[in-house]
């Protein structure tokens, strides 16, 4: 059965079923995708019980094996995530080129790092840092006076609503429930209903019969559908949900949402940069620091959480100072250009909508100073101490610089939703750390560095296991079980006499 | 072929105080000639005098219109005239605000006693006091901004308002009066309540003939702040804004009385449509408060029985109303029993709004330049059916520039064959809202005071 479908620039895409690939059928449902193709999948409401599991004891198969024989098959399944041999990957990765979220060098990037993922030094030091491999093979008993008392993490049945900005989602939600040993259910989004689906692909044409492979199932349906939330949505079915996206993904589930299911709902984030007095002491700070402002918000070409989009600056307001701020994000823009382009491209096509609200401020230059586009980047410098209204529109590497007395001033602009912060000089890291953090920041990440691949790297490189958005996803995927034997006869009457 | 009438180019104001008919009836070469030379002499006049338009001209390189679609690098996104910073409203600097709005106008706003405001809507009062007339509408995102209109420009948009309620009801405000009811706010600067009190109880007779839900309005205050006063709230900040407690105490109430709003709205009406059976009334309002009344009324068997000729003007689609069903408009004609639904289309920024003829189309009368462009931001030709951004031109203001780029997607006929009888260009009936993001669901986005804004209305419309 082949993968494409007659109809021309509608793509068929398969419901993952526990090892088993359904292609649609008679009874295809088709959808809109967003930016891509149109696609034709089974009817979903059909296959409910081949995308859940009602049967707790079906998970034994995964419980009783070996964490060092699931990393085994999750190394090779990363052997085989190599674009040019993948064709599921490359049809995939077409797909999200049409999309046309990221430029080509940069999404060859996103895909090319997916083999990484699955290394067995990484996934061996991310389970065992996060949850501890004794733990999920067997019970460990706590020891000394707690002999009797054991604790195992054992596997949950999850509901993944992915987002499809970045294909790395896919990939790092199947390793991780494989890691804990988890049923896995993956609800696609419609703009990229096909990375998910080729890498379990992937893993069925690897091994069909292996127990992870039999407790992974993708799918599609529409947000919103009732029918399929109210079936799938249940304490009987999942345990725990995990919605990227945060609300807009959650909205429609929300009404199924009992106590017994743990949602976590990654959210929609953004991230600034803090820029200190000392930065305008030299012409070379002044160099470093715009490099490292072009690289947070540049690499991804700022689609990402974690790209910087608004510049808190230590800076007065007077027209000396604010040329000052004028002649940094002028280095921004030049650095913009000297980015690798496997980090940030320019665009073709202009942001419209972005391109009318700079158009409008820079009409009003008491206030506000405007250079650049949407295109090759730029820039809107605050001439007060506030940052733009359409702060959340910041995209196509456009930064908007604001002027601050002092660092913590931007900490009432914080919260949950503040996720990375880049910080120059290092020196003023200290001052700021414990102050941020406790505002709702999740990552305190360098500028400095004055080369991009230094700054990005700086800013990327975390040891496997580390927190996610201010999380452990790990420690939360699994349940953690307490086995009590009686305590020895002499310890009972100890506490008895207590 | 002989014109019915005459017209000037250099005073489009006075077209107003013409009857509609004749209006539309002016033949289509003819009236693009007046329309081009009237957008010429009055971008000659404004290019230099209004600060914000001599910038944007002088950035696009435009110095003289010399075809219609020359005037669209040089017309207003809606955005500019809210483009100020919200912190000089929440720290109420209305120096600053007034230097702002000084850019828009004409007029020499720099003269303005500001000694002693406290409030927004103290400001527009003592705006108005020194001659001009700026309202303000308040979009999606609660930010408020301001129509830079005066005295000067009150007579034409009089006239324009009587001609438009007359095309779209039938009924001639200048000599029937008609006791008008009104499912809402009663004064302030909001645009169309605005409108309400320089126009509509003047139309129904006085004030003692205008019956409206509430005797009060919301104030811009209110408006302006809703969302900040949120957050504020949630972090127990609310009293670092700096406000005045009663507007907190306002706020409260506001909200109290949006959860009774439906209700209220039942009673207010039960008691107007017994009063007023047999009487020849005007009822106006957002469709879907209008349809929230009909609904309640057919489902207990009722409907009014007003004296023929009343009529109903309504306005803001169904927005606010979750699943109308398709057949709303034949369930409020028939529970308020008349034989049509008057409408109008337009925006605030410009005099000359539309009205909906019989076949169901908005046709722009002369003094209102329709234009569309497409997504590059170029002019799509005059001619046969298009669809794109509607851009109006209004020749009419003395004070401030008139060409505005909307937000809305409209389908215009340009060829006058409209079966209702009426020329002019036409605007088809369904007009889409571009969405405030065009990059998709996928956006990143940061709730906070949106979400905040958003809930204080939901409430205040008794909708939560």
């Amino acid at each position: 059965m082949g993968g494409r479908s007659v109809m021309a620039g509608i793509l068929d895409i398969p419901i993952i079923a526990r090892g088993k690939v359904i292609m649609p059928g008679e009874n295809a449902v088709q959808y809109q995708g967003r930016g891509g193709a149109d696609f034709r999948q089974a009817d979903p409401h059909r296959h409910i019980h081949d995308l859940v599991l009602g049967d707790t004891s079906r998970l034994r198969d995964l419980h009783d094996t070996p964490m060092a024989q699931i990393i085994e098959l999750l190394v090779e399944l990363g052997q085989r995530l190599a674009l040019d041999d993948n064709p599921l990957l490359q049809q995939s990765f077409e797909l999200a080129l049409k999309a046309g979220g990221l430029a080509e060098p940069i999404l060859r990037g996103v895909y090319d790092a997916l083999p990484a993922m699955f290394e067995r030094d990484a996934l061996t030091a991310l389970v065992e840092k996060t949850i501890g491999i004794a733990y999920l093979d067997g019970w460990v008993s706590s020891g000394g006076d707690y002999d009797g008392v054991s604790i195992r993490a054992v596997g949950t049945r999850q509901l993944h609503i992915t987002a499809g900005n970045v294909p790395v989602v896919a990939a790092l939600t199947i390793a991780r429930a494989g890691l804990t040993k988890s049923d896995l259910l993956i609800k696609s989004p419609s703009n990229d209903p096909l990375t998910a689906n080729a890498i379990a692909r992937t893993l069925i044409g690897l091994a069909p019969d292996h127990p992870l492979t039999r407790h992974i199932a993708v799918a599609y349906w529409k947000g919103g559908d009732e029918y399929m939330d109210s079936q799938i949505i249940r304490t009987s079915r999942i345990d725990k949900i995990t919605a990227w996206g945060g609300m807009s993904s959650v909205k429609h589930i929300q009404k199924f949402l009992t106590p017994g299911i743990d949602l976590t709902a990654l959210n929609p984030k953004y991230s600034l940069s803090l820029i200190g007095r000392d930065t305008f002491a030299s012409e070379a700070a002044m160099d470093e620091a715009a490099i490292g402002i072009a690289t947070l918000a540049g690499f991804y070409n700022q689609t990402a959480c974690a790209n910087t989009r608004i510049v808190y600056v230590e800076s007065d307001t007077d027209d000396d100072s604010i040329e000052r701020v004028i002649a940094l994000g002028r280095k921004m823009v030049a650095a913009f250009a000297k980015l690798p382009p496997l980090l940030s491209t320019p665009f073709t096509t202009p942001n419209r909508e972005l391109e009318a609200e700079m158009a409008a401020v820079a009409l009003e230059d008491d206030f506000y100073h405007v250079e650049g586009d949407t295109l090759t980047g730029g820039f809107i410098i605050s001439k007060f101490n506030d940052r733009v209204e359409f702060f959340d529109k910041l995209a196509n590497r456009v930064v908007n610089f604001v002027p601050v007395d002092d660092l913590t001033d931007v900490l009432k602009w914080c919260d949950d939703t503040s996720q990375t912060v880049g910080i120059y000089p290092e020196s003023d890291r200290a001052r700021v750390r414990d102050c941020f953090a406790l505002a709702g920041v999740q990552r305190l990440v360098s500028l400095s560095g004055g080369d991009a691949m230094t700054v990005y790297a700086n800013s990327h490189h975390m040891p496997p296991g580390s927190p996610h958005d201010g999380i452990e996803p790990m420690r939360r995927a699994v349940r953690w079980v307490v086995d009590m034997r009686p305590a020895q006869d002499e310890m009972a009457l100890q506490i008895a006499a207590e | 072929m002989p014109l019915a009438i005459s017209l000037t180019p250099d005073n489009p104001g006075s077209w107003t105080y013409r009857r509609f008919e004749d209006l539309y009836a002016i033949p289509r070469e003819e009236r693009e000639k007046l329309q081009l030379e009237a957008v010429r002499i009055n971008f000659a006049r404004m290019r230099n005098r209004i600060p914000a338009l001599k910038k944007l001209a002088d950035r696009q390189g435009v110095d003289t219109i010399d075809k219609l679609e020359d005037v669209l690098p040089v017309c207003f996104d809606h955005r500019v005239l809210k483009n100020y910073p919200i912190q000089i409203i929440e720290k109420r600097d209305f120096a600053k605000l007034t230097g702002w709005l000084d850019k828009l106008t004409t007029h020499d706003l720099t003269r303005v006693d500001l000694s002693g405001l406290t409030t927004i809507e103290q400001w527009l009062a003592r705006l108005e006091a020194y001659g001009m007339l700026v309202t303000y509408s308040s979009g999606t995102t609660g930010k408020l901004s301001f129509v830079p209109r005066s005295y000067d420009e009150l007579g034409p948009w009089k006239y324009h308002f009587y001609s438009v309620n007359r095309a779209s009801s039938g009924v001639d405000a200048w000599t029937t009066k008609l006791p008008t009811f009104f499912p809402g706010y009663r004064g302030g600067y909001q645009t169309m309540l605005k409108m309400m009190s320089l126009f509509n109880v003047e139309m129904a007779g006085g004030d003692e003939h205008y019956y409206t839900l509430y005797d009060s309005h919301i104030p811009a205050d209110l408006m302006a702040l809703s969302g900040r006063l949120q957050s504020a709230e949630d972090r127990g900040e609310v009293m670092s804004l700096g406000l005045d407690p009663a507007l907190l105490e306002q706020r409260q109430q506001m909200m109290a009385q949006g959860q009774n709003r439906e209700h209220d709205m039942e009673v207010w009406f039960g008691k107007l449509i017994r009063d007023f059976k047999g009487q020849r009334v005007k009822i106006g309002g957002t469709f879907s408060d209008l349809y929230r009344v009909a609904k309640a009324g057919l489902d207990k068997g009722l409907v009014c029985q007003f004296a023929p000729g009343s009529i109903v003007e309504g306005g803001g689609g169904m927005k606010g109303y979750k699943d109308a069903p398709d057949d709303w408009e034949a369930q409020v004609q028939a529970f308020f029993g008349v034989a049509r639904l008057g409408n109008q289309y337009g925006y605030s920024e410009c005099i000359g709004n539309a009205p909906l003829c019989s076949h169901g189309f908005f046709h722009f009368l002369p003094y209102t330049v329709p234009l569309l462009m497409d997504e590059d931001g170029k002019a799509l030709p005059r001619e046969g059916v298009q669809k794109g951004r509607l851009v109006l031109v209004d020749p009419i203001p003395t004070t401030y520039w008139g060409g505005f780029t909307s937000g809305d997607e409209v389908t215009m006929h340009w060829e006058e064959d409209c079966p209702c009888g009426w020329g002019g260009p036409r605007a088809a009936k369904t007009i889409r809202r571009f969405a405030e993001s065009e990059g998709g669901d996928d956006k990143i986005t940061c709730a906070g005071s949106q979400q905040a804004y958003n809930e204080f209305m939901a409430f205040v419309a008794g909708e939560a």
